[in-house]
């Protein structure tokens, strides 16, 4: 039996998807007839620039956890706070339900997304045999969660804008916090750019468990 | 035919430019992680005392307000004495961390010199640092203090001397003109005399430190209360909490360098020069440090200092320097407090603020100013005219003190000087002092009283209060009363003080009076002062009554004011009134008051007689019982009269009716059976009455049923009815027989002749002889015949009816009733009139008309016959 990849099997139908607006075009087209954006069959280019922007994001990722990502005045006391630290303090502080949502936003799932992201853009540079369906929904997941992440620099703001008491009590985001921000915005760009049908090219008949 | 168009051929790039992304974003880490190896700090260890108020990883170590580093970590020491702190400091402190930088925690310090460190107290304590120099180190001892000002370049430091500190301390401030601009650094003792104070000024005031520039103290409040009002001041609030001191800068001066020494002063005022003196006083009550020295009102020094000196007491003043000029030779420095008189309060403020020294300066610049002036009690007297200096006299001391007022008309023109005795003991001198304008008031006749302050007369004509004001009261006063003459006062004459204006006029009076004395037998209840009247006005006193032994009689001696002599030149006599003079008798009550001060002392009248009336002796002149006796200069006899009489005094002597004289006095006799009564005669009767053979007899109601006979006698008491005498001796001593001689009141030419008969019967005197019914006549008098055998009545014929009785008439015995009865003739009754029936009468009847031939001689005798006969009755001739 022939087992003809995906890609092949488009060709062969003559359709060609949008990746826009999913409506699914036929392949003499060049641009989309619902949203006028350029029809491609693949990507390829969509690989590089993915892996590009992780390891960016894992690289800013260091500084992002080491330098303080708030600075807070208390009484004439500076106190700079990396994300650990202060997840560290909201523990102690006794308010624990808030300290393990900062710890999920901030830490888990950056780190999370990475890593996963990473095994993604393996699975497809390096033809790794995990499970195309598994990894698939990890990456649905991935990207579905990874707004969230967004959570603690909107704490953070909020921090800032409304705690403005001068030396008494006052609070200022420190350089953690744009590192922070460039690795969650770098990390959903990169699985923005992404072409997931690759994936599903890497496929290889005899691989293919599932 | 649509053109077909070439298809562009796009190689297929290896490497997007999004790679461009991660190389920036590893160079960004490298250059990050590079930087922070370069710039991590130095960690240095500090050993401190104590850890409080250090915490790890808060406390920062700060120098001039930067943070340079942080504690990372303390730990105790090995000995256990105190913590080892790690601190990491900034890497661009490692240049200032050398051998002699300083540490010490700066922890908020309040303290009276100031507050510090008050930024520690919001961002908690901060280790300073001091760099130093010397090789670098990391280990370091922490010091317990933080250290001394750093003095830098900038800036001076001077030192003050004073001999106190003077509440001052490190830090208090240095102003200038109220600008702080320095500070005392550190203060030390200087041996055992003074203080020795560093400051340091700072370096943009440090041109004002001149070399001659004075220091003093401006610490703490400088309170200034007068009655004006009270003012505080002070430098600055710091002033007053820490201390200050203030200093003066000349303009021309030269600057003062470091180290230079001054002098620090107590305040401004003895710091900023002026005119030192000396003033010498005996005792220095009132002087005070700080007792001002006033000129016209202005401040121009005041006392620095007094102290005890060999014979008083010194005090050191000092005159404000722009005064300084007005001090001369002679100028007068005197103590005034305030002046608190009856008459007013002046400088009433100095009760409070104390005494002032007052100062006037004098016109003589050219002498050199002597070392010391003398302070004097009282205000220099500024008109050096002369006053004229005056002596009274005076018999005590009438309550005026040394300092009480001379005043005429109640203006006050000098002052008594002083008050002593005489040399001798025996008078009180007086030393008074005038101005010079009121000299010509005394004159010869001044003299002075003394004023009280409060003066009551009560006298019959009302009651008078006097009140002056309360100087008098407080120090007395003397008032000058200017006599009438003209001539102005010798030299040295005394005047005289007298006790009242009173007792001066009295004085002054009785050098004007006209005395004389008067002999009286008793003393007449007059005594000193009593009023002697002339026609009611007081015309002089009695001076004395005195007992004369000699004589036994007093002797009065009066003072008659001057005026009235002339009077005395009259023939004039005394008498002394009595204080009421009642009249009592039948005609009425006459009740004379003599004037009321006369009646309550007793008084002596004068009265002026006619003036052909002798006068007796004038200098001794008798005093007369009253005043009828007075002007009538009676003449006194003396009577004797039988014990029964019932004569009493003030009974008159009569004759006829009229009073010729009086009784003052009856007397028992010491034989117990003779009265003796003394009377006068009024002295136009006195001629007639005392005549040797005058007839005295005491006249006494005779009530019979004949009739009543003197019944004023009744009420008044018998009196004396006298007959006068024709013999030309006088006598003075007479005998009152009881009855009226006969023919006593009966009229000179009324028929006399005498009554026989057996019996007297019911004859007596009085009883009347009737004519046909009328009374005609009455008999006066009877007696014994010589031989006894018949009674002789004396009887007398009014002269109106005189012709009717002749020698042929017949008198017979009217009285009672004769009743005859017979036994045949029957009853006859025969009854005269009811007095007949009562009193007696007899009846005359005349047969024959009168005629020369056969008129009645006097003292011819009837035979009175008891029956009348019939033919008697009928004799009807026509007289």
């Amino acid at each position: 039996m022939v087992i003809v990849s995906m890609k092949q099997q488009e060709i062969d139908l003559g359709l060609c998807l949008c990746r826009v607006c999913r409506q699914l075009n036929t392949s003499d087209r060049t641009h989309c007839q619902r949203c006028e954006s350029a029809l491609q069959v693949r990507d390829y280019a969509s690989l590089q620039k993915s892996w590009a922007l992780l390891i960016t994001a894992a690289i800013l990722l260091i500084p992002a956890n080491l330098y303080p990502i708030t600075m807070l005045t208390n009484q004439g006391q500076v106190r700079h706070d990396t994300i650990f630290s202060g997840i560290v303090h909201l523990v102690h502080s006794d308010m624990l339900p808030i300290a393990i949502i900062v710890f999920i936003a901030s830490i888990l799932v950056p780190w999370v997304k990475i890593i996963g992201l990473a095994t993604y853009l393996c699975a497809i540079s390096f033809n790794l045999p995990i499970s195309k369906k598994k990894l698939m929904v990890g990456f649905h997941v991935i990207e579905w969660i990874g707004r969230w992440s967004m959570l603690d620099l909107f704490v953070i703001s909020l921090t800032v804008a409304l705690v403005n008491m001068g030396q008494l009590l006052d609070a200022k985001p420190a350089p953690a916090a744009t590192a922070f921000a460039l690795v969650i915005l770098l990390t959903q760009l990169a699985a923005k750019v992404l072409d997931t049908r690759l994936l599903w090219d890497r496929l290889e008949p005899q691989d293919d468990t599932n | 035919m649509t053109q077909i168009e070439s298809p562009k051929v796009v190689k297929k790039k290896l490497f997007s430019p999004i790679w461009l992304l991660p190389i920036v974003a590893l160079a960004l880490g490298a250059w990050l992680g590079i930087k922070s190896i370069k710039e991590s700090g130095i960690e240095i260890q500090i050993h401190f005392p104590s850890a409080t108020g250090i915490d790890v990883g808060k406390t920062l170590v700060k120098y001039q307000g930067l943070t340079v580093g942080k504690v990372k970590d303390i730990g105790i020491d090995e000995d256990l004495k105190g913590v080892n702190v790690k601190v990491m400091m900034d890497y661009r402190a490692k240049p200032f961390l050398n051998k002699e930088t300083l540490f010490w925690l700066v922890t908020p310090k309040a303290s009276i010199t100031g507050v510090e460190g008050l930024d520690a107290l919001f961002s908690g304590n901060y280790i300073a640092i001091q760099p130093g120099k010397g090789n670098t180190t990391a280990f370091f001892e922490a010091e317990r203090q933080p250290p001394p000002m750093q003095v830098g370049s900038e800036g001076v430091m001077i030192e003050l001397t004073s001999d106190k500190l003077g509440s001052l301390d490190v830090g208090s401030p240095i102003f200038f003109r109220q600008i702080p601009v320095g500070s005392v650094v550190s203060y030390r003792l200087d041996g055992n005399q003074r203080v020795i104070i560093s400051a340091f000024i700072q370096e943009q005031y440090a041109r004002l430190v001149k070399k001659n520039s004075h220091f003093w103290n401006v610490s703490g409040v400088k309170i200034d209360a007068s009655l004006t009002g009270v003012k505080v001041s002070s430098e600055s609030l710091a002033s007053i909490l820490a201390g200050g001191v203030s200093f003066s800068s000349d303009d021309n001066a030269d600057i003062a360098k470091n180290g230079d020494v001054f002098s620090l002063y107590d305040s401004e005022t003895t710091a900023l020069g002026g005119i030192e003196i000396n003033l010498t006083m005996a005792d220095a009550n009132g002087v005070d440090k700080g007792t001002r020295i006033v000129y016209r009102g202005i401040n121009i020094g005041s006392i620095l200092s007094k102290q005890l000196t060999a014979n008083g007491v010194m005090a050191v003043a000092k005159f404000e320097p722009q005064y300084a000029s007005l001090l001369t030779n002679d100028g007068v420095f005197w103590l005034e407090g305030a002046d608190i008189s009856l008459s007013g309060i002046k400088n009433p403020e100095r009760l409070l603020t104390g005494s002032v020294i007052n100062f006037l300066p004098g016109i003589n610049t050219k002498t050199a100013m002597p070392s010391s002036f003398a302070l004097q009690s009282k205000a220099p007297d500024l008109l050096q005219s002369k006053k004229r200096l005056l002596t009274l006299t005076s018999a005590e001391n009438m309550g005026i003190s040394a300092g009480a007022e001379v005043r005429f008309k109640q203006i006050p023109i000098g002052s008594v000087l002083a008050v002593k005795l005489t040399k001798d003991l025996s008078a009180v001198e007086y030393q008074l002092e005038l101005q010079p304008e009121f000299a010509s008031l005394i004159r010869s006749d001044s003299y002075f009283v003394p004023e009280s302050a409060l003066t009551v007369n009560a006298s019959l004509d009302g009651v008078s209060v006097k009140a002056r004001d309360f100087t008098t009261l407080t120090q007395g006063a003397v008032s000058l009363v200017q006599g009438h003459s003209d001539t102005p006062l010798a030299a040295n004459n005394a005047l005289t003080l007298f006790s009242s204006v009173e007792a001066a006029t009295a004085f002054y009076a009785s050098q004007q009076q006209v005395h004389l004395t008067l002999i009286s037998q008793d003393g007449a209840d007059v005594s000193q002062g009593s009023p002697i009247y002339y026609k009611k006005m007081q015309i002089g006193t009695v001076d004395s009554v005195n007992w004369q032994s000699k004589t036994e009689d007093f002797a009065i001696k009066l003072a008659i004011d001057k005026q009235f002599q002339p009077l005395l030149k009259k023939p004039h006599v005394f008498w002394r009134n009595s204080a009421v003079d009642i009249s009592a008798s039948l005609a009425g009550i006459d009740v004379a008051v003599a004037p009321l001060q006369g009646a309550l002392k007793g008084s002596i009248s004068l009265g002026l007689l006619d003036s052909k009336d002798k006068v007796s002796n004038a200098a001794h002149l008798k005093l007369y019982e009253s005043k009828q006796l007075a002007l009538t200069q009676a003449q006194a006899i003396r009577l004797t009269l039988p014990v029964s009489s019932k004569l009493t005094a003030k009974a008159a002597i009569r004759y006829q009716g009229h009073q010729v004289g009086e009784v003052s006095q009856v007397k028992l006799n010491d034989d117990l059976n003779t009265l003796t009564a003394t009377a006068y005669l009024y002295g136009e009767y006195a001629e007639h009455f005392s005549r040797s053979d005058c007839e005295y007899h005491l006249v006494d109601a005779q009530i019979s049923l004949a009739g009543i006979k003197a019944p004023e006698t009744l009420l008044t008491g018998p009196y004396i009815g006298v007959l006068p005498g024709t013999s030309s001796q006088k006598t003075t001593h007479f005998v009152v027989s009881l009855a009226a001689s006969s023919y006593a009141n009966v009229a000179e030419d009324a028929l006399k002749f005498t009554l026989e008969d057996t019996n007297l019967g019911s004859m007596k005197v009085g009883t009347p002889i009737f004519f046909r019914g009328i009374k005609v006549g009455q008999i006066d008098g009877y007696r014994l015949s010589t031989q006894g055998n018949s009674v002789l009545m004396q009887a007398h014929i009014e002269p109106q009816y005189s012709h009717l009785v002749n020698q042929s008439s017949q008198f017979w015995d009217a009285s009672g009733i004769k009743v005859d009865v017979g036994l045949f003739s029957g009853a006859q009754i025969e009854a005269g009139s009811l007095e007949t029936l009562l009193a007696g009468g007899i009846n005359v009847a005349t047969k024959d008309t009168t005629q020369e031939g056969n008129r009645l001689a006097t003292g011819t005798v009837f035979r009175l016959q008891h029956k009348a006969e019939n033919e008697w009755q009928e004799w009807a001739p026509a007289q």
